[in-house]
């Protein structure tokens, strides 16, 4: 599906820059030129967008910023055309991680107003500094050599713009197929289940901010030449909806919805009312609405969703445990004693002890089990061994490393993976990818899973997850953990949902994990009969407390265990 | 009064339950029961609307509100009360209860509508002025249950009532669900804790994994073993 | 000295314009969790209802009948608004289309008055005096902004306090699943709230402008400076709106008259990326309640 559309893209782009001149047309071949700037900055922005999940609406200013410094240097200050070229790419990359700063803090509409009103601002800062940027009269600059014509009406700057576009929408499409363009995509999506993979989601939004920045910046120093003149208004905040509002028309996330989106706006009202300049807004405005409220996936995703349903998809086999349980080979745990070491771990919400001292051992290579009631702290227990949640008082080790103060992140990359409640599947990605995520985080050369898992590549690669039923989403999301080498897991509730067979099959996946592959597993579970059969160790907590710790029978039988689940003092 | 068939919902992709059966008559006080996470809650939500089911069907009177808004659910008839004592806390008790009766429309008398709730509740009544935030969970759990009282609902469905509720509290709520039962109201509560509200229930049934297990009245249930051995997984039939 | 009474009294002034923008913000963000984008331009047509219907030299009659009728216009038009900006969030997975749907409305806005008085800002007259106070003419506009603002302030917090439906659109924003609980229809209300917010910004459209500026473009600055004055004062209160815009108009003017009319909108910025670095809740927002 994406090489189709990288391929029609290409294909678009250099047609729509050959034929105007060819058949003779300047003036298409001066908007397409223009088009197809707009259609590399849309291609950044929706890479930020949907790849990255940052909502930024200001990149017309850093279109902008690039396009005036090139006006400024080599324009008024009369340097040669390269340098102001590069000053504008390295104005470009400045603003850009002004925008990335706040996106540490802040997400989604904060953001979005934040980086909007930077773009209200920029033109105003334009005309403020007019002894600089010779304000409203705007900066005349033609670059001769580059818009002489070389042969029928097409010059230099005509395959520059080309190479440009082209470049960018390949890149976009190839940043996808690389471990980065999929890290990026998973902290997007869900930033917690990146950080329990070892990644920082703040370094890929920077990493995000700066690609789009420099592509942008790009775009920019190409405008000048293309127009031969800079003015504020050109870069006021229209441009910056404008970019935004090719995204979602083309379709957020599709490679070739932002060409798709920047021809729509900019040529239907050209082309329809192109002596009525002052209705192209309008017709910005009208088209988002009617996308957004009848198709909001856009017109390629519409186009991509609707072919997919109406194709008839051979279901795939699935993903099953049983060609893993059957690797031949055995990993012993290397390590012994205390895998994960808490001690007196007190955790305060407010008014509220989610922990009141709570002390816990796992020793490496086993299975712990941990339970108790709703609300009695077992998962806030995890989320701080994860690292998510920081303690009020007490200390967490992870074998004889202090993580009471690191980030979920480091403590991810000690190689302690883990599981969510609802598995953390990705949609976005196919099958495979999702297990690749995993793999891309492993440290060493070999990973015999993936190799194991390498006959089924092919069919994975082309599925995405959204087939597979809930208790295969738990095995994909358990496999990726084990793709990421990670040697102790995490697992919060990983039975719930699953059927009788399901869950006997899901016991066994953890003795393997545990006999075969030497992880150690922190089980937090409600289903106690899963746990009494795979825990060598059961800790029971209440309402922040430690109940009782040991090994299954002798829990299983204590009057204390059965008064707290049982409700009955008597029992 | 409340009838639902074979209804199976779940929370996204989650499965949770699957086919469940449940008839309640009027003045009669059903028990749901089963371990953490065997969808009593679930349960719930799906007969209210919260949760769109999957199959089956839920009737209310002999009407299919299977699959309707949960506000559309409550105006006709079947109020569900959240588990968590939740109340709108920046609001003062006196609105709080109000507020459960704003879509009866006309402007019943306050003091008509809710004497029953607060004879039984003296407390509020001494705290009808202050917001709600300031209650303890015992006394939000009571507004909570005053609040749906004055919905007059058909059909009561009540999530946990003694959830995070001081021991001496518990007694006085489950009096007070049993008078209103004894008004004509069908009633269904759902409890973790075995033994708290058998005294005053009819029937019970329990869950366990988004089935039901066991059913029967609540005298035999309270004696029988199975109960026990389900809540903590030593009842395997399965293996 | 007397620089320093002028910028805080024409100040406040400006900032209840970002005040009242701010407050009608939390209207709808507290019913629907939804910001509006098109604030601004619904507040540019309150000013354009003003510059339509009164004539050049108004008197206090005329304005007294207008404003009112202007307060409606608005809150039919933002109530069609709302309707269309929570049609895709009854089935849509798409939770954040409002971003999108608001910020077209705002576009579409902008380009309607741009067709139909082109790229011109209009203004209107007052027909009140101006006046003066600790020795400075104060245009009387800026007193009648001022006094806007805190009647929409204690009108609300009496219409949430004391209104049956006022008391549901509050249940709405504590505890969304135990209104629908108790039957309240969260849908209907969520409109009405966009539609009280066009009460709020009609009427300020029309009372603050003698010193806006109507015209296609001006939107924007206003509802970012609303957005700074709410987020500034904590995004939801009331309150927080009314300090945080003077806050906000204070700042702003003392940029303009220290460096220049360009760099008030800069300096605003410059204000909100402060607050949400140092105190994302802002000055009067708790963060966010823990729901177990």
């Amino acid at each position: 599906m994406s090489d189709t559309q990288l391929r029609l893209g290409i294909g678009l782009v250099v047609a729509s820059i050959l034929l105007p001149s060819l058949l003779g047309s300047a003036y298409w071949a001066h908007n397409f030129l223009i088009v197809n700037l707009f259609v590399t900055v849309a291609v950044a922005q929706n890479m930020l967008l949907a790849d990255a999940g940052q909502v930024s609406f200001g990149h017309g200013a850093v279109f902008g910023m690039s396009a005036y410094l090139v006006g400024i240097i080599s324009g008024l200050w009369g340097y040669d055309y390269a340098i102001g070229a590069l000053a504008g790419v390295g104005g470009a990359l400045a603003l850009g991680l002004l925008f990335a700063l706040p996106s540490l803090r802040v997400q989604g509409y904060y953001l979005g107003f934040v980086t909007l009103s930077a773009a209200v601002v920029f033109p105003e800062m334009l005309v403020a500094f007019n002894d600089i940027t010779n304000g409203i009269n705007g900066i005349n600059r033609t670059v001769p050599s580059l818009t002489a014509p070389l042969f029928s009406g097409l010059s230099w700057l005509s395959f520059l713009v080309m190479a440009l576009t082209v470049a960018t929408l390949a890149g976009h499409a190839w940043l996808r197929t690389t471990s980065a363009g999929r890290k990026m995509r998973v902290a997007a999506v869900s930033p917690e289940a990146a950080m329990t993979l070892g990644l920082d989601p703040g370094r890929l939004r920077f990493l995000a901010f700066t690609i789009a920045a420099l592509v942008t910046g790009l775009a920019g120093t190409l405008y000048v030449p293309v127009l031969g003149f800079v003015s504020p208004y050109a870069f006021r905040v229209d441009l910056s909806i404008y970019f935004f509002f090719c995204v979602i028309v083309g379709g957020q996330g599709q490679l070739l919805g932002p060409l798709i989106g920047a021809w729509i706006l900019y040529l239907v009202p050209n082309a329809l009312l192109a002596d009525l300049a002052n209705y192209r807004l309008l017709g910005y405005g009208i088209i988002a609405l009617l996308i957004m409220l009848v198709f909001p996936d856009g017109v390629v995703g519409s186009i991509v969703s609707f072919s997919r349903r109406h194709r008839l998809r051979a279901r795939i086999a699935g993903i099953g445990i049983d060609p893993v349980l059957s690797w031949a080979g055995i990993r012993p745990s290397q390590e012994s004693g205390a895998a994960i070491t808490v001690r007196g771990a007190r955790k305060q919400f407010n008014s509220l002890a989610a922990l009141g001292g709570v002390d816990l051992t796992v020793m490496a290579g086993s299975v712990h089990g941990l339970v108790g009631p709703n609300g009695s702290g077992k998962t806030t227990l995890l989320n701080v061994v994860s690292g998510f949640i920081p303690l009020t008082a007490g200390s967490v080790q992870v074998r004889d490393r202090d993580t009471t103060r690191m980030p979920a992140f480091r403590v991810a990359r000690l190689g302690v993976g883990r599981t969510f409640q609802t598995p953390r599947v990705f949609e976005q990605m196919s099958i495979w990818e999702n297990l690749e995520i995993g793999a891309d985080v492993h440290s060493g050369n070999n990973n015999w899973l993936m190799e194991m898992l390498e006959p089924f590549r092919g069919e994975w690669s082309e599925n995405n997850p959204d087939l597979l039923a809930h208790a295969q989403r738990r095995v994909l999301e358990i496999l990726r953990t084990v793709a990421s080498d990670a040697d102790i897991l995490l697992l919060d509730e990983p039975a719930a949902g699953l059927s009788a067979i399901e869950r006997r099959d899901f016991a066994r996946l953890i003795r393997f994990l545990r006999d075969r592959l030497g992880k150690t597993v922190l089980l937090v579970e409600h289903d106690l009969a899963l746990v009494w059969k795979v825990a060598d160790r059961i800790t029971v907590l209440d309402a922040g407390r430690i109940v009782a710790e040991g090994p299954p029978d002798a829990i299983a039988t204590d009057p204390r265990v059965r008064a707290l689940f049982t409700g009955s003092p008597d029992a | 009064m409340l009838e639902v068939r074979g209804l199976h919902a779940g929370y996204g992709r989650v499965p949770v339950l699957h086919g469940i059966d449940l008839t309640v008559r009027p003045g009669e006080i059903v028990l749901v029961l089963g371990p953490n996470g065997a969808g009593k809650s679930t349960l719930l939500r799906s007969i209210c609307g919260f949760i769109r089911p999957t199959q089956g069907s839920v009737r209310l009177d002999g009407d299919d509100v299977t699959g309707l808004a949960p506000e559309a659910i409550t105006r006709r008839g079947m109020r569900l009360v959240l588990d968590g004592h939740r109340v709108f806390p920046e609001l003062s008790v006196r609105d709080n209860i109000r507020l459960g009766a704003a879509f009866r429309g006309g402007r019943p008398d306050f003091e008509e509508m809710a004497a029953p709730a607060l004879e039984m509740f003296p407390i509020l009544r001494e705290k009808l002025l202050s917001p709600a935030r300031d209650l303890s969970g015992g006394q939000q759990q009571m507004l909570a249950l005053a609040q749906a009282f004055v919905a007059q609902p058909k059909v009561l469905l009540c999530d946990e009532p003694s959830l995070g509720i001081a021991q001496a509290l518990i007694p006085p709520i489950l009096e007070f669900l049993r008078r209103w039962a004894a008004r004509g109201t069908a009633v269904v509560i759902v409890e973790q804790q075995i033994d708290s509200a058998l005294a005053v229930a009819d029937r019970a049934v329990i869950l366990e994994r988004g089935e039901i297990r066991l059913s029967g009245a609540a005298e035999e249930l309270k004696r029988d073993a199975r109960v026990h051995a389900i809540y903590l997984g030593l009842d395997e039939t399965e293996e | 000295m007397d620089d320093l009474l002028i910028i805080a009294v024409r100040g406040i002034g400006l900032g209840s314009i970002y005040a009242l923008v701010g407050i009608s913000f939390n209207v709808v963000f507290n019913a629907s969790g939804i910001l509006n984008f098109a604030q601004g331009n619904m507040l540019v047509l309150g000013g354009l209802f003003a510059f339509l219907v009164l004539p050049l030299a108004p008197d206090v009659t005329q304005w007294m009948i207008f404003l009112p009728l202007a307060a409606v216009a608005l809150a039919a038009l933002m109530a069609v608004q709302g309707g269309i900006t929570l049609l895709p969030l009854r089935s849509s997975v798409e939770q954040h289309s409002w971003l999108i749907t608001t910020l077209a409305a705002s576009v579409i806005i902008g380009a309607v008055l741009l067709l139909y008085q082109g790229a011109v800002q209009q203004s209107v007259h007052s027909p009140f005096a101006n006046f003066s106070l600790a020795g400075t003419r104060v245009p009387a506009t800026y007193a009648a902004s001022v006094l806007l603002a805190l009647f929409w302030y204690v009108a609300l917090r009496l219409f949430h306090t004391k209104l049956l439906v006022g008391l549901a659109i509050s249940a709405i924003a504590q505890d969304m699943d135990a209104a629908r609980a108790a039957g309240i229809r969260v849908r209907r209300l969520q409109i009405g709230a966009f539609a009280i917010s066009g009460l709020v910004v009609g009427s300020a459209g029309f009372v603050a402008a003698p010193m806006m500026a109507i015209a296609n473009d001006s939107g924007l600055a206003y509802v970012m400076n609303g957005f700074v004055a709410a987020v500034v004062g904590g995004l939801g209160s009331n309150l927080g709106a009314l300090v945080g815009g003077a806050l906000v108009g204070v700042v702003s003017m003392y940029a303009a008259f220290e460096y220049g009319g360009e760099f008030q909108n800069a300096v605003s910025l410059g204000l909100l990326v402060g607050v949400l670095m140092l105190r994302p809740q802002g000055l009067f927002g708790r963060p966010a309640a823990r729901r177990v």
